[in-house]
């Protein structure tokens, strides 16, 4: 399953939720798993987004460090 | 004048009666509470105010009810505590989502008969050998205006919701759109029309265009945070993100069998200041539930290490679902001694915490070895804990945080080939952080990996795990 996050695009396993692509992509960027807990998960439209979102395939999402 | 006064009061009577028949429904709709029983008397406090101005009020979940929390996912007969306490609250309906099915179908038509709402779901077919009888439709008379549902839950492309495909076997499921497509009659017979919908946001959008014949969509599944009511082809969609932080009070207002007003706010649930005091008592008495020390296994010698308890957790994976490696961050072994005696379900959650999923992938022997180099990389806690493999690690000597190279081996000495094709299962988190490439990304199995534990212990019965290491680490030469 292939997620965008802040325009990088993620593979993941399926069933994969919001936690696990932003995870990826801070791996993916050196940014360290960490920092996960630091920010906000929005979605396309701009709402936020829980960390236990499920996700679909092509989902594009938004990751803000906040903290 | 005579005439004059009676044709005023006439006409005073006449716009009298016309406000008589304007009349507001409100309601209070919750979603994806994923058992968040802890906020559940503040809930009960917002639907007492409500109640309060509203006597007429209807309550709503839009489905994900349970998992999430192993107060009532783990509880004697799962989910059972957020049943209770629904019907404690009042709830009038829940639409199912796809974790209501998490206990399987015969879990699920035990819950429903001990429910005090209806289950309103289109999309799934009755089941009566699990006693399970979803109602496609369901018609409130509020104060004599007639609000009708109509339920559905997402399915996938197996034309079953996201669940373990085990949960839903003797099950069957139908299409969203087309399913609910053939409630439209309830636009003839209602005054409101209400589309009870886990199918997830961006889906509540794209169907909106398909149901002018509906006033609002109460939503779940996609944890999105709605500020309010938000209208998509003047269908008014509602949803708030998850775990009972926030509910939503929609009121709808009717003139003469017509709607003429929709709008939405969000009351803060986590933060809200009074608590129904019973329903906090039932929230504590669940959660001091003794059935968390229910003894699953007994251990014969104390375990001393993480080694050991990861070597055990990922035994447990491994044998459980029938795959060939086991694969933990080292991270997730929460603790480094269990003393001989009870392995308890309370053992169990202190030691795998997070809810992880156990995500299972098929792997050549070399992007497993790249796996576990990239867990390694990404995990503050070292080299990940292994099941069904030895691992021979050697940490860089310019700079001890890093693996120089693995060798990989049976448990019997044998050599572990690169190139064949193995069943891998590991959690999660690690699925997540591992960025090394591989042509599997694998599969969520939909069941937590401290269950999956549980089940192992509970098998098993005795353990032992004096003397095991499947993880040798040396340091570099140069």
């Amino acid at each position: 399953m292939k997620v965008t996050v802040n325009r990088t695009t993620v593979e993941l396993f399926e069933g994969a939720r919001s936690q696990h692509a932003v995870l990826r992509y801070l791996v993916h960027r050196r940014m360290g798993a960490a920092k996960l807990h630091q920010g906000r998960i929005y979605d396309a439209y701009g709402h936020e987004i829980g960390l236990d979102a499920p996700l679909r395939e092509g989902q594009i999402i938004k990751f803000r460090i906040t903290k | 004048m005579k005439k004059l006064l009676l044709t005023l009061a006439a006409v005073c009577l006449l716009g009298a009666a016309a406000r008589a028949e304007r009349k507001e429904v409100h309601i209070l709709s919750v979603n994806d509470m994923h058992a968040k029983i802890e906020n559940m008397p503040q809930l009960a406090a917002i639907a007492d105010s409500l109640r309060g101005l509203y006597p007429d009020l209807l309550i709503i979940s839009a489905g994900d009810n349970r998992t999430g929390e192993p107060l009532n996912d783990l509880y004697e007969i799962p989910a059972y505590p957020m049943v209770i306490l629904m019907n404690m609250i009042g709830f009038d309906a829940t639409t199912m989502g796809n974790h209501e099915f998490d206990s399987g179908a015969e879990g699920l038509g035990k819950l429903m008969h001990m429910s005090g709402f209806d289950y309103i779901c289109a999309n799934l077919d009755p089941a009566p050998a699990f006693g399970i009888y979803p109602r496609p439709t369901e018609i409130f008379d509020v104060n004599g205006v007639k609000v009708g549902f109509v339920g559905a839950v997402e399915v996938n492309d197996r034309m079953t919701p996201d669940t373990h495909p085990d949960n839903v076997k003797g099950l069957s499921f139908k299409p969203v759109l087309e399913t609910v497509q053939q409630y439209k009659w309830l636009r003839d017979v209602c005054d409101v029309v209400i589309f009870l919908s886990h199918i997830g946001y961006d889906a509540d959008v794209e169907i909106s265009k398909d149901l002018p014949w509906v006033d609002v969509i109460i939503g779940g599944h996609s944890h999105t945070a709605i500020d309010g009511g938000e209208m998509h082809n003047n269908v008014m969609i509602t949803q708030v993100v998850n775990r009972l932080v926030n509910a939503t009070h929609t009121t709808i207002t009717v003139d003469n069998g017509k709607v003429v007003g929709r709008k939405a706010e969000i009351i803060n649930v986590a933060d809200f200041p009074k608590k129904n005091v019973v329903v906090q008592e039932v929230v504590d008495y669940f959660s001091n539930n003794p059935a968390f020390q229910r003894v699953l296994a007994t251990l014969t010698a104390p375990m001393t290490s993480y080694e050991q308890l990861g070597c055990m957790m990922t035994d447990a994976w491994r044998v459980e679902t029938g795959s060939d490696i086991g694969v933990t961050n080292t991270g997730g072994v929460r603790y480094d001694y269990l003393p001989a005696g009870p392995f308890t379900v309370s053992d169990v959650l202190r030691l795998d915490p997070f809810g992880n999923d156990t995500v299972q992938m098929e792997m050549t022997g070399q992007e497993l070895k790249d796996f576990l180099i990239s867990i390694s990389r990404n995990d503050t806690y070292g080299f990940p804990k292994v099941s069904g493999i030895i691992c021979n690690v050697t940490m860089d000597k310019k700079d001890p945080e890093k693996v120089k190279d693995v060798k990989i081996t049976w448990p019997d000495g044998s050599k572990f080939d690169l190139k064949k094709t193995y069943k891998v299962v590991t959690n999660s988190y690690s699925a997540a952080i591992a960025d090394s490439p591989r042509k599997d990304q694998g599969r969520n199995l939909n069941r937590t990996t401290a269950s999956i534990i549980q089940e192992y212990l509970e098998h098993k019965g005795t353990i032992d795990y004096t003397g095991v290491c499947n993880v040798f680490e040396t340091v570099s030469k140069r």
